[in-house]
């Protein structure tokens, strides 16, 4: 029995054996494919970290150059705005024409009227420099330079500026606002408005200018103290005559005596505006040119002294700089100057109506070496103009009436043309100039004026 | 000696940190002059104070800096209060972006969206159109169209004239521009949707 129990337990064991040798020959199998599959997911796995680090890597590389770009960015929109904020604001502006004169019993010639570029410096809203040039090519080619007005503008509060330095003439309109020739409607400016008019045209001293409501009216002002002009005499033997003033914005106060002035607006609607202006002051002779009419005058200047005495003598007087002026005109008596200015301007739509009347008085001197009577230049003009509706046409006409002590300068004017707007600012205008004047004096002689002008 | 020294480092540190604060709010400042104005007065005086002198300069002439000192110089040359001048600047800064002559013709929708309309059409009319178009609809300035005209601009479609008032428009051949909105950015499309209708009734 025992024998027979041992062998049933060795069968069982070998066919144990047996059936089970199979199965480990499977496992082997999986325990390898199993291996390689780990091996190889290993080495897909060592390919993804290589794969990113090489991506990491890239990927620093580009963000120091989004980084640098970011910066660079950051720097240029800076360097914009630099421009855009800066404290300091630098602008130019301005007016030039250029045109074709033909008078009447002469050829017609073409003309370079004037570049006059105005600098604006800014500091913020507090202080502005402002400086306009006048640049003009003469008959026979030489360029002359004025300095038209150089001004530091101190805005102390909202309702006063104060105006150190050259200024335009505060006194009228037309020699301070009107006078750029994209803003004349003609392309002339009025007889006695211009240089050596009735009108004084520009002043060196301090002025403060503003405005401020008056009630429902709204009012502007200009008040100013400046150096004031001189005069110019003619000799004609020992009798002598004023001829006229020089009210150009002297540097130099030769008779120490100060003007003051300013002109009132009232803006009782805001399509009129009525002004009122006055100086007063002294002024003296500081010149002397010897004969009368043009072609007996000489303009040989000279220094006498220090204090900025200017004689104008004829030939074999002297030579300049030997200390012989020619003239004595250290004891000239300081003479009343008056001025008297009155505006209007009234405008509807298209239609722009205006006018103004200046007379500057000079009183008599009754000691000195040019001890005359008194003298007055006194202009007015009125102007209409239309810009036609929806069109580019505006035609303009303009009167004026001039009068002076001297004949030959007395002038009456009828102005008449059309301009065409280009743009708001660049005009072209074509102007007849009917004028009524001494026989033979070129305040007689009519004119056509052809002009181009361009406000910048 | 060396609390001697101490105390000047620390008295330069603070002296530079000082300066440094001071320059930096001054950097910070600078970026804001003059204060804005009301661009509504504004286009009241730039339509009836530039012409008593000149033909008004077309807003689009000029960048927003140079904007600054033309304004400041008609400060000087007007006699302008400096409210006054920071009224019209503002306005001239609002309008000078480039207008099309070529009509953008509005392809959206002309109905009422989301934004609601705090102005009735005479209200935003009053305010903002009057300075240039005049109480009467005939213009108050040269180049404005007479909207009285049975033939003129009012007869153009609802698109056209929304699209015309919010980008701004410049007549072929005209002078002058009408700039976006009138110069007052503060109307919304349904502030210029009430002021056609308005018009389109009025005139």
């Amino acid at each position: 029995m025992k024998i027979m129990n041992h062998n049933f337990r060795r069968r069982l064991l070998v066919l144990a054996i047996m059936t089970s040798l199979p199965f480990s020959a499977a496992a082997d199998d999986k325990y390898d494919l199993l291996q390689k599959q780990v091996e190889l997911l290993q080495q897909q796995l060592q390919e993804l970290q290589n794969s990113l680090q090489a991506y990491q890597d890239e990927m620093k590389v580009k963000e120091v150059q989004v980084e640098e770009s970011v910066t660079q960015l950051k720097q240029d929109v800076a360097e914009a705005e630099e421009w855009k904020h800066s404290d300091t604001l630098v602008h130019l502006a301005g007016y030039a024409d250029v045109g074709y004169t033909s008078s009447s019993g002469s050829d017609g010639s073409f003309s370079v009227g004037r570049f006059a570029p105005i600098f604006h410096y800014q500091y913020r809203d507090i202080v502005m420099l402002e400086s306009e040039l006048e640049i003009i090519v003469g008959e026979n080619g030489e360029t002359d330079v004025v300095l038209e007005y150089l001004t530091i503008d101190y805005f102390l509060n909202d309702y006063v500026a104060l105006i150190a330095g050259k200024f335009l003439s505060p006194v009228g309109q037309f020699r301070q606002n009107i006078h750029p020739s994209w803003i004349n409607k003609l392309a002339s400016a009025p007889p006695g408005f211009g240089h050596d008019g009735a009108a004084p045209t520009s002043d060196v001293g301090l002025q403060a200018r503003g405005g401020f409501h008056l009630g429902s009216v709204f009012t502007n002002y200009a008040a100013y103290i400046s150096n004031g002009p001189e005069l110019n005499s003619t000799a004609d033997g020992d009798e002598f005559e004023l001829e006229g003033i020089v009210a150009e914005g002297l540097s130099n106060d030769a008779d120490g005596e100060k003007v003051i002035g300013g002109r009132l607006g009232f803006i009782p609607i805001p399509s009129l505006e009525l002004g009122f202006s006055v100086a007063m002051g002294k002024a003296t002779v500081t010149a002397v040119e010897v004969g009368h009419g043009e072609e007996e005058v000489y303009a040989e200047k000279f220094i006498t002294d220090l204090q900025g005495l200017v004689g104008i003598r004829s030939p074999g007087a002297g030579d300049p700089g030997d200390g012989d002026p020619g003239f004595d005109l250290h004891d000239e008596q300081a003479r009343n100057y008056d001025v008297l200015g009155m505006d209007f301007v009234w405008t509807l739509g298209g239609i722009q109506v205006r006018g103004e009347y200046v007379k500057s008085k000079v009183g008599a001197a009754t000691s000195g070496l040019t001890a005359s009577s008194g003298a007055s230049w006194e202009s007015w003009y009125t102007q209409a103009s239309y810009l036609l509706p929806q069109t580019k046409f505006e035609p303009s006409v303009r009167y004026t009436d001039f009068n002076s002590p001297h004949s030959s300068q007395d002038q009456r004017q009828w102005a008449m043309g059309v301009n065409y707007l280009i743009s708001n600012s660049v005009i072209a205008k074509l102007t007849y100039e009917f004028n009524e004047g001494q026989a033979g004096s070129t305040a007689d002689i009519n004119r056509w004026l052809v002009q181009l002008a361009y406000g910048f | 000696m060396k609390k001697n020294t101490r105390n000047t480092i620390r008295f330069l540190f603070t002296v530079n940190a000082i300066l440094l604060g001071l320059s930096m709010s001054a950097t910070v400042s600078a970026t804001h002059f003059p204060e804005p104005g009301d661009p509504i007065a504004g286009a009241k005086l730039w339509a009836t104070t530039c012409s008593r002198c000149h033909n008004a300069r077309d807003p689009a002439d000029l960048r927003d800096d140079q904007w600054i000192s033309t304004a400041f110089h008609m400060r000087v040359r007007a006699g302008l209060t400096g409210q006054q001048t920071r009224d019209v600047l503002t306005f001239m800064q609002n309008s000078n972006v480039p207008i099309s002559v070529e009509p953008l013709v509005f392809k959206g929708n002309t109905q009422p969206g989301s934004e609601a309309s705090n102005l009735s059409g005479s209200e935003v009319y009053a305010q903002t159109c009057i300075a240039c178009h005049g109480s009467n609809g005939k213009g108050s300035v040269p180049g404005a169209p007479n909207f009285t005209d049975p033939q003129g601009v009012l007869s153009q479609s609802d698109e056209l004239l929304f699209s015309r008032v919010k980008n701004g428009f410049k007549s072929p051949g005209s002078a002058m521009a009408m700039p976006p909105k009138g110069g007052n950015n503060k109307l919304n499309d349904a502030d210029i949707r009430a002021v056609i209708e308005y018009m389109k009734k009025s005139y």
